[in-house]
């Protein structure tokens, strides 16, 4: 034991920053969470054991918690794949070796900077207002466009498209993985004849699966926690009609408007969980159509 | 680390800061009070000069100012109750009020009272509403109440005349009134006549009373009944197919938005807004064309549904590093010539007779509106009622978030308002 201390000491030494933080910044709150989930806690007054009462509330009773559950599904189902869909036809296009591609790469790559900033989501509002910039270029084209951020038709719509625009970082994932996959085989399928549908199925897809998957999951539970978007186009609440209700959106409403945070706590545990449970069913269903090259099968 | 130790620390490190930056000896410096509050630009430079002007006077007391936009304030106070460091004198509203006082974060004043500080000059109407259970929690710093304020310019030009007995009496008009008229701005100027306020809480709490009927009754529960919800929707929805407001989707788009720069008479998309009656100087303060005053519609009926109520109080929190420097500042903020003449009528009719007589003189024209209005108003508002029940906020915001959909007719509006009664009596239920 003195022997280990003394080998790795400098080692803890300069982990020690870290570790204070992890353990303090870390660790301390997320048990205080599970410990507050259990609570009636509005801040000022001490928590107030309740046991599985904020659950239970959830569960049964809340349609708010049912209505972000579905507002957040619907976001991650559609926007998750467009996502990177859209990412992976532009890695493409890059590959193929065009001039200044580290440039189109930055440029690519810089919505995903800014994109969870307030600046961003507060631009979005404005082009996606019924006077705004998107509407302007349909009415140009004799079209009238709809209240996209008024109408719960719309309104997620106006944010799956905010989510696609920031491809850029699954893209560069991709385009390095494209950059993996030898040319030989590409060249080896066309002498047998393959067209290019032929060799996106046979080749690409399958030796860059390990990259989709990974792209796939880190999309998914980024998509799970998404906020500052929906928060700013939807003023703090959700609106129009709860239809940016994102969970995150009710869980911060829940917290700092009605000053519920035990109730918050529990939702942010419920959050937890179905994020390791989606990531969960990523990995087992990986083994069926993720194949690595060291493997051996 | 104890709170006091981070405080003596926090304290300390400003001390230096005060220090390289005045070059005055640290503890001179005595005493930092920290003082938040929600506004807008209008209201904020006037804060920080107010602020410059105690400072001058009170080289041992520094003040610094804090401010937020009000869709913030209240989650950056719920932040700084759970870190406890509140700052030491904040801003509330007759709302929210209550909920601080219940639970402790704001704490009374009595102690202070006749020592640093000084409200033998305040009206007891405004000492009284910042009483709870006998104790005084809350200074008032002047009286507000609900207004209707619109483009003179856009009513002149669609031939609107003006006063009692005219085409628009801004004390006296109804629902109907004001479908013909906004339908004849919009036919004259292309301007709605008016903001729909469908999803207009504030709109709503006096057409409650407009029918008689108190928003709580003693025992907590809701007021409003589903043919009370019911008629006030309808009534927006006739002036709305009068044509005399915005699309209703676009209406939709604003519910529950409380900046004055959103607001109708501000970007041009309507010629009436809705407001509390202090907002008036702020709102004047984007617009070029002169703002008029008006008390809300009424029903037929002419009942009473405005209330007078403080429009802000100034608190004083259970984090206060130093009450007595804290109460003294407050004192001064609601009684010294100096810094109330900076203030003027922004935060309301100050409840302070002898700073109503010195500011007389000194008013804007938009002050002048608001006095001009607050004379008019007499007697024809409804009693204040009591603190409203907690839970009442949300209530509140439910309103707000069901509306929309009668504004995009997604549901008939006998459901909707099914819907909104079943969900506030949810909402009381459990707070």
């Amino acid at each position: 034991m003195e022997k280990f201390f003394r080998r790795n000491f400098a080692g803890y030494a300069f982990l020690s920053p870290w570790l204070i933080g992890f353990f303090l910044l870390a660790i301390g709150p997320i048990l205080a969470s599970l410990y507050l989930s259990f609570t009636k806690y509005n801040i000022v007054r001490p928590p107030q054991w309740i046991g599985l009462d904020n659950f239970v509330y959830m569960f049964e009773f809340d349609d708010r918690f049912k209505k972000a559950l579905q507002v957040t599904f619907t976001f991650v189902v559609i926007s998750v794949p467009a996502k990177l869909i859209f990412a992976l036809g532009v890695a493409m296009a890059l590959d193929k070796g065009i001039r200044a591609i580290g440039w189109y790469r930055a440029l690519f790559y810089l919505p995903s900077i800014l994109g969870g900033s307030i600046a961003v989501a507060i631009l979005w509002r404005q082009l996606f207002n019924y006077d705004g910039v998107i509407n302007g270029i349909l009415r140009l084209f004799g079209g009238d466009g709809p209240y996209w951020l008024a109408d719960p038709k719309y309104s997620l719509w106006t944010l799956i498209v905010l989510a696609v625009w920031q491809f850029g970082s699954p893209m560069l994932t991709f385009l390095a993985g494209l950059r993996a996959i030898p040319q030989e085989l590409y060249e080896a399928a066309e002498i047998d004849a393959a067209g290019p549908v032929r060799k996106f199925f046979a080749i690409t897809v399958p030796l860059l699966a390990p990259v989709i998957f990974f792209n796939l999951v880190l999309q998914m539970i980024e998509a799970f926690k998404s906020f500052s978007g929906a928060f700013i186009i939807s003023g703090g609440s959700g609106a129009p009609l709860d239809s940016l209700l994102f969970f995150t959106v009710y869980l911060y409403e829940e917290a700092f408007s009605y000053l519920r945070m035990g109730y918050a706590s529990a939702l942010a545990w419920v959050l937890l969980v179905i994020i390791a449970a989606f990531t969960a069913i990523a990995f087992w269903t990986s083994k069926y159509w993720v194949h690595y090259e060291n493997e051996r099968g | 680390m104890s709170k006091l130790n981070r405080r003596l620390f926090l304290g300390a490190a400003g001390s230096v800061v005060a220090l390289s930056a005045l070059g005055r000896p640290a503890f001179a410096q005595g005493t930092q009070i920290r003082h938040f509050w929600w506004g807008n630009p209008e209201r904020d430079r006037r804060t920080f000069a107010v602020i410059d002007i105690f400072n001058q006077k009170n080289p041992n007391i520094t003040v610094s100012g804090e401010t937020l936009g009000f869709a913030d304030y209240f989650t950056k106070l719920t932040t700084q109750i759970a870190g406890g460091n509140m700052p030491d004198v904040i801003q509330q509203g007759y709302g929210v009020l209550f909920e601080y006082i219940a639970n402790g974060a704001v704490v009374p004043l009595d102690d202070y009272v006749g020592k640093s500080l000084d409200i033998s000059r305040i009206d007891q109407s405004a000492i009284d509403a910042g009483t709870v259970d006998g104790k005084f929690y809350a200074l008032s710093i002047g009286a507000n109440s609900h207004m209707a304020i619109y483009n003179t310019r856009l009513y002149e030009e669609a031939g609107i005349t003006i006063g009692e007995g005219a085409d628009f009496d801004p004390y006296g008009y109804t629902y109907d009134d004001l479908a013909r008229i906004g339908a004849q701005i919009k036919e004259a100027t292309g301007v709605a006549g008016t903001e729909d306020n469908t999803a207009d809480y504030q709109n709503f709490s006096d057409f409650i009373a407009q029918k008689g009927v108190a928003m709580f009754n003693e025992d907590g529960t809701y007021g409003a009944t589903q043919e009370i919800v019911e008629e006030y929707w309808s009534t927006w929805q006739k002036t709305r197919e009068a044509g005399a407001t915005p699309a209703g989707p676009e209406s939709a788009g604003l519910a529950g938005v409380s900046d004055l720069s959103q607001l109708g008479v501000v970007t041009g998309k309507a010629a009436t807004s809705y407001v509390w009656s202090n907002q008036l100087v702020g709102a004047q303060g984007l617009v070029e064309d002169p703002l008029g005053a008006a008390m809300y519609p009424n029903t037929p009926e002419m009942i009473p549904g405005s209330i007078i109520q403080p429009s802000q109080f100034v608190c004083l929190t259970r984090d206060s590093v130093d009450p007595e420097a804290a109460t003294a500042y407050m004192s001064a903020f609601i009684n010294d010539l100096d810094m109330t003449g900076v203030l003027g009528l922004e935060r309301g009719i100050p409840s302070n007779s002898d700073v109503r007589a010195a500011l007389e003189p000194t008013l804007s024209a938009a002050e002048a509106v608001s006095v001009a209005f607050f004379d008019a108003i007499q007697g024809k508002t409804a009693a204040l009622a009591p603190p409203p029940p907690s839970g009442s906020n949300e209530v509140e915001q439910t309103f707000e978030r069901v509306a929309v959909s009668v504004l995009l007719g997604e549901k008939s509006i006998p459901e909707v308002a099914k819907d909104f009664l079943a969900q506030a009596k949810a909402i009381l239920a459990r707070a």
